[in-house]
């Protein structure tokens, strides 16, 4: 069944149900991986994935259910389990589904939609990425493994008020964990791309990390300067991405509550939320309610701009929805979501950094972060590894420590800017941003 | 959920081009989630989750398909793609099933989907309030409920077919308490492998104070030192730190491809000899229980460490292949689209022989760590971590005021060890966790435990 046939059966289900307001949200996806490992090939997957949810207003509330099971019987019940559900919500607003006008404009995405890559090609890739690892270094180790793949997501909206959309986003990546065995002391190093191409590259990168990180000692607990890898950097703001929701605020899960128009981190730092980032290959033109996407400074040399709503988050707080309407998932509740959040390049190369901070720890890995890290309060403390700054030079590697701080002190304590913006994702979002350097914060490792 | 001529044919193509071993595992879930924040039912998630995926074997070599198609032609489709990323070729290989009937361990006594969804709200209300209501500076509560009703069923071309239903209940309560500007938080979320008669052992108000009282502990305390220092973790909950430090690392996911600091240790002394440590997938209404598992085996009682020495490793179907040691029926998946791989259930270390007033006593200075977050570990390093939640520091044998924010780092082997002395009040909490084959309910548990020494990240 197709999303023209799912939406025509909830449709009619709808009317006759008496119903007014709806919406039906379909989302198809489909995966394909190769892996290797220890030099030979090893799993192939390929999956496909549909799911529907359907959301009606009755009473002034709003109530969903959702199923994968796309045959007309499943779907036609999904009517009346919605309508039961929303009567068992306690709502304050009426619910709102979007209504474009002629003057609705969806962006443009830039990002060329690639095929779906053939079998034979992720596997090739995935081999070529053992064969670069092990001609790299000969300590390459059992556990070595490597990866290929792509995911194609399609998401389709329909609602009685006359919207109609369909967006299809697709992305390949290749991964490479070299695990390396250095007389009885093992080690590993990954190389990530998003693409098919440059797998020599990638494996190098992977074995270079897992040879840089020997002999990893921990330092002394006490006091540091830290420069954060850029894609620590990222992982960090996306670990703490809903300080900017507009419901978490409304909510009191935010501290950023009330903050707009105000310094709430350096001038030095600049943060968009973008949904068009260029390098970014799932673009996304509209939001889980129908809404336009567009790109927004979040914080502007230190002011908070604004915070990130849905359409009734916006309605509650007095603004208007910025277009960051999601789902967790195709079935989940819809919630406040972040695009790319990208973080604007400042001037300093990273030895630059290095020279500002002289003496210090340049970080390159964090571990636990969804542990490790409290969103509402901004504490966080995580297992980190990198390695020592003396002088303004990279010294020896470090490990088996921890860095601990307040994630709205260090938006304010940050010292110095990284001129080289590096994308990637993290999780299931996508990032970019440069390396940054913060003073203070507290790390322990061995004692003094 | 399909019917045997059908599975028949399923298996027949996907051993079509060379495989030597086939499964088909067919799921349909029914899961209801509720959502409650400000004092409000917020929304409801009630979802379908139904689908198929089929895996074969080449060796150690694993294809997999999976399809939420299922009708009749997508399954076929589902099983040509995985039998065309075997090879080529065309074998007509019949495979006779004999379904079996597997005895259920876990009864249940009212099933999520004859309790009425406002019934479940309700639960979650008192749960909510019950927190609200704890203390003036409790600003916020958020709550949720979840119910899981999945059915599922394993065949493949050994002639196994087997069906199994899961049922699950969990109620989790965030409190966030504020004053002069700043947050903290506090959590607790009980659940178990039972109905909705979870709630008749454990009080939905019970949940919220416990969570409400841990904000405005931590509301109170101050930043935990930084160092290494000695550290006593609380049961429950507290298990996580074996689930972290040593669990993963005893998976066939890791030991079975040499990616595993634990890989050629059975027999080995591992741990201080007061560490016994279990992965018991048969707890009766156990949060990680079940009768068997996603690839049809029996749930078992895996000894994993005896008085600190290695006696096993949890093994799946394909870790069985790699390893030559027998499954122990521990083959996981979060849902049809992921292939399965070892995972822990109910894991814990037993019951020892020192007293818990003892082991406060014992210690001049250090933590007492008494509510634990969640953490990560790297199997092949041992390198973990882990958060605490709700921490205390102790002086001269006393627990003293409480501290916040720390995390606790090591690794696996060193910790193993430094376990020096070992409770008697075995309890287990309830957890979720990630892996290769996507988030799974594992239960984690101890008794309260001594470690002489670990690194605390405070500040």
């Amino acid at each position: 069944m197709n999303f023209e046939q799912i939406k025509g059966i909830l449709f009619d289900a709808a009317k006759q149900a008496g119903l007014t307001e709806y919406d039906v949200y379909y989302q198809l996806s489909t995966d394909v991986s190769a892996t290797a490992l220890n030099r030979e090939p090893n799993a192939f997957s390929f999956g496909t994935e549909g799911g529907v949810t359907f959301r009606c207003a009755l009473e002034g509330k709003i109530g969903a259910a959702s199923t994968q099971c796309i045959e007309q019987e499943e779907l036609t019940a999904l009517v009346p389990r919605a309508m039961a559900n929303a009567l068992l919500v306690d709502a304050d607003e009426e619910p709102i589904f979007y209504a474009p006008t002629k003057e609705t404009a969806y962006g443009q995405v830039s990002a060329v939609r690639e095929p779906l890559p053939e079998a034979v090609l992720l596997r090739r890739v995935a081999n070529d990425l053992q064969a670069h690892i092990y001609q790299a270094t000969p300590l390459a180790a059992d556990g070595t493994e490597t990866a290929a793949g792509a995911t194609e997501v399609t998401v389709s909206l329909a609602n009685a008020k006359g919207l109609s959309l369909s967006h299809t986003a697709a992305m390949r990546y290749a991964y490479a964990e070299a695990v390396i065995n250095a007389d009885g002391e093992p080690s590993f190093g990954v190389g990530t791309t998003g693409n098919l191409d440059n797998t020599e590259e990638i494996a190098k990168k992977a074995v270079e990390d897992a040879l840089a990180r020997l002999g990893g000692k921990p330092v002394k607990t006490g006091k540091y300067s830290v420069v954060f890898s850029a894609k620590q950097v990222r992982a960090l703001f996306s670990t703490f991405g809903s300080i900017f929701s507009g419901k978490a605020a409304m909510q009191g899960l935010s501290l950023l509550k009330g903050k707009e128009g105000t310094v709430v981190a350096s001038p030095l730092l600049t943060v968009y939320d973008d949904p068009f980032y260029e390098g970014n290959t799932m673009q996304m033109p509209f939001d889980a309610e129908g809404v336009p996407t567009y790109k927004k400074a979040l914080i502007e040399k230190g002011v908070l701009k604004t915070l990130l709503y849905d359409l009734t988050t916006a309605k509650k707080t007095g603004n208007v929805s910025t277009g960051n309407a999601g789902r967790a998932s195709y079935a989940s509740p819809v919630s406040i979501r972040s695009y790319c959040r990208h973080i604007a390049a400042g001037d300093a190369t990273l030895d630059e950094l290095f020279a500002t901070m002289q003496n210090g720890l340049y970080i390159t890995e964090m571990k636990g972060l969804h542990a490790g890290c409290d969103a509402v309060t901004g504490d966080f403390s995580i297992e980190c590894a990198g390695f020592l700054i003396k002088d303004g030079k990279k010294e020896t590697p470090v490990k088996a420590f921890t860095v601990a701080g307040n994630f709205f002190e260090l938006m304010k304590n940050i010292a110095r800017v990284g001129a080289e913006v590096e994308g990637g994702t993290c999780g299931f979002s996508m990032g970019a941003a440069p390396a940054l350097l913060i003073n203070d914060l507290s790390v322990a490792g061995e004692s003094e | 959920m399909i019917e045997k001529t059908l599975l028949s044919e399923l298996l027949s193509v996907a051993m079509s081009t060379g495989g030597d071993f086939a499964e088909v595992f067919a799921q349909r879930e029914h899961t209801t989630g509720i959502q409650f924040v400000s004092g409000k039912v917020e929304s409801i998630l009630d979802q379908v989750i139904s689908g198929v995926g089929i895996r074969v074997f080449l060796g150690t070599k694993t294809y997999y398909a999976s399809t939420s198609n299922t009708t009749r032609d997508g399954l076929l489709a589902c099983a040509a793609a995985v039998a065309g990323a075997v090879g080529e070729g065309s074998g007509h290989a019949v495979f006779d099933l004999t379904p079996e009937a597997i005895a259920n361990r876990h009864t249940v006594k009212h099933y999520p989907d004859d309790v009425q969804t406002r019934e479940k709200s309700d639960l979650l209300r008192e749960a909510c309030m019950a927190a609200t209501e704890a203390d003036a500076r409790i600003s916020q509560v958020k709550g949720a409920f979840s119910d899981s009703d999945r059915a599922i069923l394993v065949a493949n071309t050994e002639g196994l077919c087997r069906e199994d239903r899961k049922i699950r209940t969990r109620i989790a309560v965030s409190a966030v308490a504020s004053a002069a500007g700043e947050n903290q938080s506090g959590f607790y979320g009980p659940g178990g492998g039972v109905g909705i008669e979870l709630f008749e052992s454990v009080s939905p108000r019970s949940i919220g104070v416990r969570a409400a009282h841990q904000a405005i502990t931590n509301l109170t305390a101050a930043y935990c030192p930084a160092g290494t220092m000695t550290v006593a973790i609380e049961n429950g909950f507290g298990g996580v730190i074996f689930h972290e430090a040593c669990g993963h690392s005893l998976e066939a996911t890791s030991v079975g491809i040499g990616a595993s600091q634990m890989a050629g240790k059975l027999g080995q002394q591992i741990a201080n000899a007061k560490v016994t440590a279990i992965d018991d997938g048969t707890i009766v209404g156990g949060w990680g229980s079940y009768n068997i598992d996603d690839e049809g085996q029996p749930a078992t009682k895996n000894v994993l460490i005896e008085n600190g020495i290695l006696k096993n490793y949890m093994v799946d179907r394909l870790g069985a292949r790699r390893l030559g040691l027998p499954m122990t029926g521990c083959g996981r998946r979060q849902d049809y689209t992921f292939e399965p791989t070892s995972r822990m259930t109910n894991t814990f270390i037993s019951n020892g022989p020192d007293k818990n007033e003892d082991i406060i006593a014992s210690m001049e200075y250090g933590l007492y760590a008494k509510e634990m977050g969640g953490g990560s570990v790297n199997p092949l390093t041992g390198e973990f971590n882990f958060a605490v939640k709700e921490g205390y520091i102790v002086r001269n044998g006393k627990i003293c005021e409480p501290v916040r924010g720390a995390a606790l780092i090591g690794t696996g082997a060193d910790i193993l060890q430094d376990i020096d002395m070992v409770g008697q009040n075995l309890k287990t909490g309830q957890g979720v966790c990630g892996s290769s084959s996507g988030s799974v309910p594992t239960d984690v548990g101890q008794p309260l435990i001594r470690v002489k020494k670990i690194t605390v990240g405070g500040r």
